[in-house]
């Protein structure tokens, strides 16, 4: 897959002299140094992501991690200090005022963490905002948008002012508004961290299904773990505006690179989190006849609970009617067990390209 | 023997004082008060003893200026500034004369089955209230049924007039206010100044600048007077608008006049609206005291009331300013009420 967004040595510090500070920070100087000696904050610290296209990308990292500012400063509304953003292959820091503004419009849109909606606007109006500003025509886009509107399963509620609808409502009108620009990119910011656990999963649930079919190119941000694990393609762990470590999230899982991540992972049920597909092995180092099929993106905790208990099975791993691996019930429960920090960067392509 | 005699005398400057001592300088009234009534100079008493002020110095110095030239300097340089400043704001201003002129001579040329129907259909159309309506007819027929209708009537029109002219500097004024710091610190002080100045001071150069007989000159009063609110209020709403919000039209990509109108206009619409009411209000009070400078209206009766002690015009008088001021503060309350609930549910 193509790479949509190359995020290469990005650098944000916040302050006056950010210039000089930059270099500071580029020959070495830390958060805490630089905070202390200049008075200058460093918000991102060379952050290098690529984002393929058609992926979910979930950078996650607890507050003040600089997830919010990178995400950002894709779409410049906070103006990187150094580094390059690229989309399709070109500079969006070397954009004028109007291309950027072109790129907002059509190119990559935005969800936001509390839902931002023009509360002099109706929900129809809303989710129009996009093509209102590219003055499409009206009838197109009422149509449009009331398309949108029934996608996110609110058909009826255009004529709606957006505060007579409940926290969750309001958001799939923030993401119909997204949806409706057409653009190939969407950043979601803490897109469902307002909303209360039971409409987070519908939310998490409908981001998934539309996202089966759009293919869009998300990047998603997050704290929160478990909606990490279950939206993300390829996983960003982001600390004092640095990548600790970013790759897929099983391998995430099962190769924790140092202590901050390992403890960040510690506390997560695995087994409902881990697929069959990241603990099998090759089908040769079956010494057992199988005991059945699972499928490669089945979740341990099914695995187990097929298995009842026993640990001496050996399960065959079916990819598409395909057999692609075995699964040891022995492998499985030492994949439950967190594992101690590698150390490696087996997975960081990004630092090699 | 004047109390400071000693600085000058001890710096010799004793000299240069009494070079050119005019004989005839006109005497303060102090002065006049103090002078000795039997001759031999009184010496002064340590309980006695001045503040340093320009008349004590000038007591031992005759060549320091005495606290009345100061005040005479100024009246001097503000006289010799005025026919310049006249110059360029009389014809700046002139088209207030008209607008002022014009709407009085309306009001009263039209006659009252025409002029209250059609304010009673303003009322209904930016309040939508029978009540209102009902009410502002009640308070209208009671001033005409004590022949009050014509001092009404004009006290009203220049109100129009003036808040009319409010609002449309002030919004721009408030705007631009609201996107430059710079203007913001800039035009504070000036809004502070023109807020706490007694209104009587208003008035003080802008006789000497205008004729009295020109309706214009209370019209810059009233107008100085009551602008304030809604620049204050315009920019303050502009600025409250919800960042998360401008940061979504950003993200959209709206520039900035989009932003302008589509977004923080329209939000900050009810600060400004309140603005306003507090606009219309001060005009109000001010053209009450701008009866002074022969701004027509129920002021006049008031005022009447003062200078010939008439207790009962200036009190019915008072009573029809009060009248005014319920009607215009309920109706521009209510518009701005159906304002704030008509945007929740269209």
């Amino acid at each position: 897959m193509t790479v949509k967004i190359a995020v290469k040595n990005l650098y944000k510090i916040f302050g006056d002299a950010s210039e000089e500070a930059l270099e500071k920070v580029k020959a070495g100087m830390g958060k805490a140094e630089l905070l202390e000696s200049t008075g200058q904050g460093l918000g991102l610290h060379n952050v290098n992501v690529r984002m393929k296209e058609g992926e979910i990308t979930v950078i996650m990292g607890l507050s003040g991690s600089g997830k919010s500012t990178l995400v950002r400063c894709l779409n410049r509304l906070i103006e990187p200090t150094g580094g390059e953003i690229l989309l399709d292959g070109e500079n969006v820091l070397a954009f004028d005022e109007a291309q950027l503004r072109e790129m907002r419009r059509k190119r990559m849109s935005m969800v936001f963490q509390k839902f931002a909606l023009f509360p002099h606007r109706t929900v129809l109006q809303n989710t129009a905002l996009a093509m209102t500003i590219e003055s499409a025509s009206l009838k197109e886009r009422e149509a449009e948008a009331e398309h949108w509107l029934g996608r996110v399963g609110l058909d009826g509620y255009g004529a709606s002012m957006p505060d007579q609808l409940s926290g969750g409502m309001q958001q799939r009108v923030g993401l119909a508004r997204a949806l409706a620009s057409n653009a190939e990119v969407m950043l979601m910011d803490e897109a469902f961290s307002a909303l209360d656990p039971l409409i987070r999963t519908d939310m998490q649930n409908l981001l998934i299904e539309l996202q089966r079919e759009l293919k869009k190119t998300i990047v998603f941000i997050t704290h929160d773990l478990d909606e990490a694990l279950k939206l993300a393609d390829h996983l960003v762990i982001l600390k004092d505006g640095a990548v600790v470590q970013q790759g897929e999230p099983q391998r995430i899982l099962l190769k924790p690179k140092d202590p901050y991540v390992e403890n960040f992972i510690g506390d997560i049920n695995r087994a409902r989190v881990l697929r069959t597909r990241s603990v099998m092995q090759s089908l040769q180092t079956a010494n057992r006849p199988f005991a059945g099929d699972v499928d490669h993106d089945d979740n341990l905790e099914s695995v187990i609970a097929r298995a009842e208990g026993e640990v001496d099975r050996v399960y065959r791993v079916v990819r598409d009617g395909q057999p692609v691996g075995a699964l040891d019930m022995r492998d499985l429960l030492r994949a439950l067990v967190p594992a101690e920090p590698t150390g490696l960067d087996d997975d960081d392509e990004e630092t090699a390209a | 023997m004047a109390a400071y005699d000693f600085i000058f005398d001890g710096l010799g400057l004793r000299k240069w004082c009494d070079a050119d001592v005019k004989a005839d300088r006109p005497m303060g009234l102090d002065e006049l008060l103090s002078k000795p009534t039997a001759g031999g100079e009184k010496s002064v008493s340590a309980w006695e003893f001045p503040f340093p002020s320009l008349n004590a110095l000038n007591d031992a110095c005759p060549a320091l200026p005495r606290s009345r030239d100061m005040t005479k300097g100024l009246e001097q340089a503000f006289l010799g500034a005025k026919d310049a400043l006249s110059y360029v704001l009389d014809p700046l201003t002139q088209p207030l004369s008209w607008m002022l002129e014009g709407s009085l001579w309306v009001i009263l040329a039209a006659p009252w089955w025409v002029i209250v129907p059609i304010l009673l259909l303003i009322v209904q159309f930016v309040a939508r209230s029978i009540k209102l309506t009902g009410f502002v007819a009640l308070s209208l027929g009671l001033l005409a049924f004590i022949d009050h209708y014509d001092y009404a009537m004009q006290t009203l029109a220049i109100i129009f007039v003036c808040a009319f002219l409010c609002v449309l500097f002030g919004v721009p004024i408030g705007i631009a206010m609201s996107r430059s710091d710079r203007l913001r610190r800039a035009l504070l002080p000036v809004l502070d100044m023109l807020q706490t100045l007694p209104p009587f001071v208003y008035l003080i150069p802008l006789i000497f600048l205008f004729s009295v007989t020109e309706p214009k000159l209370y019209g810059i009063a009233i107008i100085l007077y009551a602008i304030v609110p809604v620049v204050r209020l315009t920019d303050l709403g502009i600025r409250l608008v919800d960042t998360d919000v401008l940061e979504a039209a950003d993200a959209f990509g709206m520039d900035s006049r989009q932003k302008l109108f589509g977004v923080q206009i329209p939000l900050a619409a009810p600060t400004i609206m309140a603005g306003v009411n507090q606009t219309i209000m001060m005009s109000l009070a001010m053209v009450v005291i701008a009866s002074l400078v022969s701004a027509p209206g129920l002021g006049v009766l008031v005022l009447q009331g003062i200078r010939n002690l008439e207790l009962g015009t200036g009190l019915v008088a008072g009573f029809g300013i009060v009248i005014l001021a319920v009607i215009l503060d309920r109706v521009t309350k209510a518009s701005l009420e159906r304002f704030e609930t008509g945007r929740r549910a269209q």
